[in-house]
């Protein structure tokens, strides 16, 4: 990072370790409810990639948006997602997000600004390139961030989108969690560069690499990157150097995973570092930070028992939402 | 409450699995996280922990091959 960028005050990141541990506790009470039976669903876990979003989250405004992929809860969950809308549309359920009919790869919530999850592997570069063309359009001055994936710096949308954002100054955010694998496949297995951020200088825009799992760092740049968006500047590529914990999909046990790089990862956790400073600096208490994991864990035993005793859509609902003017 | 025992859907292809070995007995005493009963689907074997603390009573017998979403068992 930058030596100029800014830093989370004390509120900040207590805010970010709030929100990550809100992803976390969700992350690991999914893989808990998928084995004991009650809900069956694909689901790709982000844990090791919470502070990403926590701490770039911080700095958005409510009407802000949002593009994610399938690996994009922590995304929206930071955005403010509600539990309840979330588990009951994991679960296909009608009081979900998308009225049980998008289901965990299609987690969407546009009156929170969570614009679309998507199933394709880089697209949200372009939807977001069109969300943030209409704002710059009415001059709303919201900013768009684009999530995705290192394997996704590798598909042709990223470079079309990249050029059209700078060309236009569009206030977007190409925001590149580098979790180290496509799918199942190794960062240096399938990119030609050693670091996606370099990638920013063909399209004449900033690019960091950061250590996305350093709240500070990664407050900061994303910080100067939503601004530099918002001022009407243009936009920046934030390559967020991370490690995705888990296989790719639930189920995968990730025996392709170096296992001493995954262990190291794993050890270098950073919730219980950013929790462990929290209580250092006087920030909270060990008292006020166990009440926000406890609340949490009550949420979520809110939140599933709702989704599970709420109902699936009706045959007739297939058709609609599909279009502008209802079709049946 | 009873809480039903259900085979999870634990691989992304996974349809059934065969129900290999409780690991406690009918009528035992198990504990929430414990391990409580192993499948074999996918060509491994995996153990699956217990849903809840409690007495156990078996309704499926090992052997035999299940769907996804079977209640194999109670919690009481």
């Amino acid at each position: 990072m930058e030596a100029n960028f800014p830093r989370p005050d004390a509120q900040t990141l207590l805010e970010i370790y709030r929100k990550a541990t809100l992803i976390r506790r969700n992350d690991d009470r999914a893989h808990k409810v998928i084995r004991s039976g009650r809900m069956v669903m694909p689901f790709y876990s982000t844990k090791g990639q919470e502070i990403i979003p926590s701490a770039l989250s911080v700095s958005l405004n409510a009407d802000d948006y949002i593009c994610t992929i399938y690996r994009g809860i922590h995304d929206s969950l930071a955005k403010g997602l509600s539990l309840k809308k979330l588990w009951a549309e994991l679960g296909g359920r009608v009081t979900g997000s998308c009225k049980g009919k998008g289901g965990p790869m299609h987690i969407t919530d546009p009156s929170i600004g969570i614009m679309v999850t998507t199933g394709i592997v880089g697209s949200t570069m372009p939807i977001a390139n069109g969300l943030a063309w209409a704002s710059k359009l009415s001059g709303n001055k919201r900013v768009t961030i684009a999530n995705f994936g290192d394997g996704a710096s590798n598909i042709g949308a990223f470079h079309e989108a990249l050029n059209l954002a700078s060309l236009w100054k569009l206030p977007v955010i190409f925001m590149c969690q580098n979790n180290r694998f496509a799918e199942h496949t190794t960062f240096a297995d399938c990119t030609a560069v050693d670091k996606v951020s370099t990638r920013a200088s063909s399209y004449s825009m900033p690019g960091y690499t950061i250590d996305g799992n350093d709240p500070d760092e990664m407050y900061g740049t994303a910080r100067i990157a939503i601004e530099r968006a918002r001022a009407g500047e243009g936009p920046t590529l934030i390559e967020a150097m991370t490690y995705r914990h888990n296989g790719h999909v639930f189920g995968d046990d990730g025996h392709y995973m170096d296992a001493e790089e995954r262990a190291a990862a794993i050890a270098a956790d950073p919730l219980p570092k950013l929790r462990a400073r929290l209580i250092y600096d006087g920030i909270a208490s060990e008292d006020e930070i166990k009440a926000i994991e406890d609340g949490f864990e009550r949420e979520l035993d809110e939140a599933i028992n709702e989704a599970l005793a709420s109902p699936y859509p009706a045959l007739e609902e297939m058709k609609r939402d599909i279009f502008a003017h209802e079709i049946g | 409450m009873a809480t039903d025992i259900i085979l999870p859907k634990i691989g992304f292809s996974m349809n059934d699995a065969v129900l290999a070995e409780w690991l406690v007995a009918n009528g035992g005493e198990i504990k929430e996280g414990d391990p409580l009963y192993t499948i074999e689907s996918d060509k491994s074997t995996q153990e699956i922990e217990s849903p809840a603390s409690g007495m156990l009573e078996i309704l499926k017998p090992v052997g035999e091959t299940y769907d996804v979403g079977t209640v194999l068992g109670r919690i009481a």
